[in-house]
């Protein structure tokens, strides 16, 4: 089977190459690599090159006074968030990854005469190159700091990232475990759980102990007090597996470094050994991975929907472009993702700690109000490349809209409608909140500037939202083969290469669609501030937003022969 | 002639030059006919029903519906039509119901409740009207498409191997339902491999090889050519003597 396994990964391998080799004959490829290569090359490599000149590494001395604790305690703490992490791992419906299988694979692998734990190694080593892969990229981009190499670093990345890896495979054949009909295999399948939760209290237990004995003011104070804890009794004990996971990325050269090394691998060791050992749990946790990838309906994978009154029905006769918000409106309110919403709750929560420790803010309303003022800002300029519930997925229903007896420029308009209006509403929400909290973020400003300011921002916001989606459905329709279609993630150089080539096209597109609205809401605003002062600033946004809503609506008239000379062969399907 | 293919060509960009898929093809489909398009894999025969559907541009030719052209009055045309593919696309995120609306909607069907009512009905379809297509059978999922297709009144209905993924009582209702459309006035091509549904249901038969047409007519026509006199009476030796494959036992 192992010979069997490197002949299916090799070939792969092989092969992905020689496609990706293959379609540089294609200039739109070529120029995507040789942008996507220069891009790798200015900002890491010839950065480093200017760095290295100086040929000297940072060091633990060449950090602030202030930060030199911390630094020394970074193993310490990493072992922690590992930890946590590990504790996680058993309450969050997460996996590795590893058990889910191909269609290919399982329809060759699973009727062959392979034992179920030859399968796992199988899995184990096809999961390699892209482990690998990471490690080679963390590496890379990760400035030198504190004496280690980047081999250092990327061997270190490696060993973390495959532990991870196959411990979350562990977990998901232990929680198989837990549902099994014998009462021995379920108490077996608990003693891990019960080992890390032990583990966790313990750690925690410390780690309360030193908060409460040393009251800490701010996030470094609590860093530091976690560190000290963790080093220190039963927590550095019960610490040691995760810490030392995290210790080759510190370790100094070179018997310090190979010490941590040999820890890490007899960790990584215990954690294939209980893998293994869980084998007898594979099939049925294979069955689960399988039955979730089901339930997700999504061709590309990853979203799911259920159905819900969304409490507006579709009136038989009316303009097409109602159809198609309609219909996004519909996706939209029955998207379940329950994990982008965690992710972002996790993003806001640790924005609004950094915000606050960084002393910006004053008082919760001016945090409130500044973050507001962010999310508008972000909602504007960057909602409508995120949220593409547009044409940039619906070409992949192209096959369907083709059919419909649809003039060109009604599909394109019905497209941009619904996430138009979600983004412009989300913006107006936070830009009501931002405005209405502006005196304590800006309390020099008056009150006139402030509210004009923000008429004026919600005036725009719409044209400016709309403009974007037109460019971007544009692009679409006119490269096709350059846009990822709804949860496509195309890889490889030539790739990334012409995702850069499409952010630039698409920014200098907005700059030059906005040029004529921002010029005359100018000269508008310079003909009646004099008058009116910041109130002057609503007239303007309003000429602004009218110039641009025309040009909107010109473009979808004239992109419409795009969609209708679009080939379905032209675009893509994912590699 | 509800359907009318004049010199239909369409080629594709290959790595290796330019790959001729159909190559001057014509041939037409009266009101209340059912025409049978067959041939081998690659022949060329999804890739026709593609371009006749509008989802493909034709290289060469000119396509017709109802007089209207399907590239100078695509709107006309494709009111005219109903395409049903074989692989079912559906939105994941509407139910059975709401595909049913938003096609009438497209196509300005008013009395969309009764109509949807009756499909749902003649396709087997209740009580799956609110389920999405993530939770349908692919056989299930092929009857959405299907119903799609008839709830408006299409005068040109074009099938795509209509039976894949059905079961015998499906693939019974399924043909019934074709012949229906049919008598009810509709002009009807259909391409399946399942030789015995076409010599059913099709009163001529049109085979396709490697992007040309080879034969065309009913099939006592067929079988009276001379040069098909000695294949045999049914469609598969006819089929397998014009493809060159007679050999194959």
């Amino acid at each position: 089977m192992l010979s069997a396994s490197l002949y299916i990964i090799v070939c792969s391998a092989r092969n992905r190459m020689r496609v990706r080799l293959r379609r540089l004959r294609e200039p739109r490829y070529l120029i995507g690599a040789i942008v996507g290569a220069a891009y790798i090359y200015f900002s890491f490599f010839a950065r480093f090159r200017a760095s290295g000149r100086s040929r000297r590494r940072l060091q633990a001395s060449d950090w602030p006074e202030s930060m030199a604790p911390l630094v020394a305690l970074l193993p310490a703490l990493g072992g922690v968030a590992l930890l946590a992490g590990a504790a996680a791992a058993w309450l969050l419906p997460v996996d590795s990854g590893l058990l889910e299988f191909s269609d290919a694979e399982l329809q060759f692998l699973f009727p062959a005469p392979v034992s179920r734990r030859q399968l796992l190694i199988h899995r184990m080593l096809r999961s390699q190159l892209g482990i690998l892969f990471g490690a080679l990229i963390i590496a890379v981009v990760s400035p030198p700091a504190l004496g280690v190499s980047r081999l250092q670093l990327s061997v270190g990345a490696w060993m973390l990232m495959v532990t991870a890896k196959f411990y979350f495979t562990g977990v998901t054949l232990a929680r198989a475990r837990l549902r099994a009909g014998s009462d021995r295999v379920r108490r077996v399948a608990w003693l891990p759980v019960a080992v890390i939760f032990a583990a966790v209290a313990v750690v925690g237990s410390a780690i309360a102990r030193d908060a409460l004995r040393s009251t800490p003011q701010g996030p470094r104070d609590i860093a530091l007090a976690i560190g000290r804890a963790a080093q220190s009794g039963p927590a550095r004990v019960v610490l040691w597996p995760s810490a030392a996971l995290v210790q080759p990325l510190f370790a100094a050269w070179p018997e310090p470094y190979f010490a941590s090394l040999a820890s890490a691998l007899a960790v990584l060791a215990a954690v294939v050994g209980w893998v293994l050992l869980s084998d007898e749990a594979f099939q049925e946790a294979v069955v689960t991975v399988a039955e979730r990838r089901s339930q997700e309906p999504s061709p590309q994978g990853g979203i799911s929907y259920t159905v819900r009154s969304v409490g507006w029905t579709l009136a038989a006769v009316g303009r097409p472009e109602t159809a198609f918000a309609w219909k996004a409106a519909q996706q939209t309110l029955r998207m379940v993702d329950r994990r982008s919403l965690a992710r972002t709750v996790i993003l806001l929560i640790l924005l609004t700690m950094a915000a606050a420790s960084m002393g910006r803010a004053n008082g919760l309303a001016s945090l409130l109000g500044a973050f507001s003022f962010a999310g508008t800002v972000f909602t504007i300029v960057l909602a409508p490349q995120i949220l593409r519930i547009d044409l940039r997925q619906d070409l992949s229903h192209l096959e369907l809209l083709k059919t419909w007896p649809i003039k060109a420029s009604a599909v394109v308009r019905g497209e941009l409608l619904w996430p138009g209006v979600v983004i412009t509403a989300t913006a107006w929400t936070m830009l009501a909140v931002a405005t209405f909290l502006s005196a304590t973020l800006l309390p020099r400003v008056s009150v006139g500037w402030r509210i004009g300011g923000g008429a004026a921002l919600a005036i725009v916001a719409p044209s400016l939202v709309f403009s974007q989606l037109t460019i971007h459905n544009a692009v679409a329709l006119m490269f096709p083969a350059w846009v990822p279609l709804g949860n496509q993630r195309p890889r490889g150089l030539d790739a990334m290469g012409q995702r850069l080539i499409m952010l630039g096209g698409t920014w200098l597109l907005l700059v030059i669609s906005m040029l004529p609205g921002a010029i005359v809401g100018g000269i508008v605003w310079f003909a009646f501030k004099g008058f009116v002062g910041a109130a002057a600033l609503v007239p303007a946004a309003l000429v602004c937003s009218m110039i641009v809503g025309v040009e909107v609506l010109l473009a979808t008239e004239a992109i419409g022969p795009a969609y209708e000379r679009l080939d379905i062969l032209a675009v893509e399907r994912g590699e | 002639m509800a359907l009318s293919v004049e010199h239909f060509g369409r080629t594709y960009a290959a790595a290796t030059g330019t790959l001729t898929a159909v190559e001057d093809l014509s041939f037409s489909v009266a009101s209340g006919e059912i025409v049978g398009l067959i041939g081998p894999n690659g022949a060329g025969k999804t890739t026709t029903l593609r371009s006749l559907a509008g989802i493909l541009r034709p290289t060469s030719g000119r396509v017709s519906i109802d007089g209207h052209d399907i590239i100078e009055d695509p709107l006309e045309a494709k009111r005219r039509l109903a395409f049903m593919p074989d692989e079912p696309h559906l939105f994941e995120y509407l139910t059975v119901t709401e595909h049913l609306r938003l096609v009438a909607r497209l196509y300005g069907v008013a009395d969309v409740d009764s109509r949807a009512a009756a499909l749902v009905d003649e396709l087997e379809l209740k009580g799956k009207e609110g389920s999405l297509p993530g939770e349908l059978s692919r056989g299930m999922r092929q009857k959405v498409v299907i119903a799609c297709g008839l709830v408006r009144r299409a005068t040109t209905l074009l099938f795509d191997e209509p039976l894949t993924g059905l079961d015998p009582i499906g693939i019974r209702r399924m043909r019934n339902t074709i012949v229906a459309r049919a008598h009810a006035g509709a002009a009807i091509l259909l391409s399946s491999h399942l030789l015995h549904l076409v010599e059913e249901v099709c009163s001529r038969v049109i085979i396709m090889d490697r992007g040309r047409k080879v034969a065309d007519g009913t099939f006592e026509e067929l079988a009276s050519r001379a040069d098909l006199a000695t294949a045999g009476s049914s469609l598969e030796q006819i089929f397998l003597r014009v493809t060159g494959h007679d050999a194959v036992r």
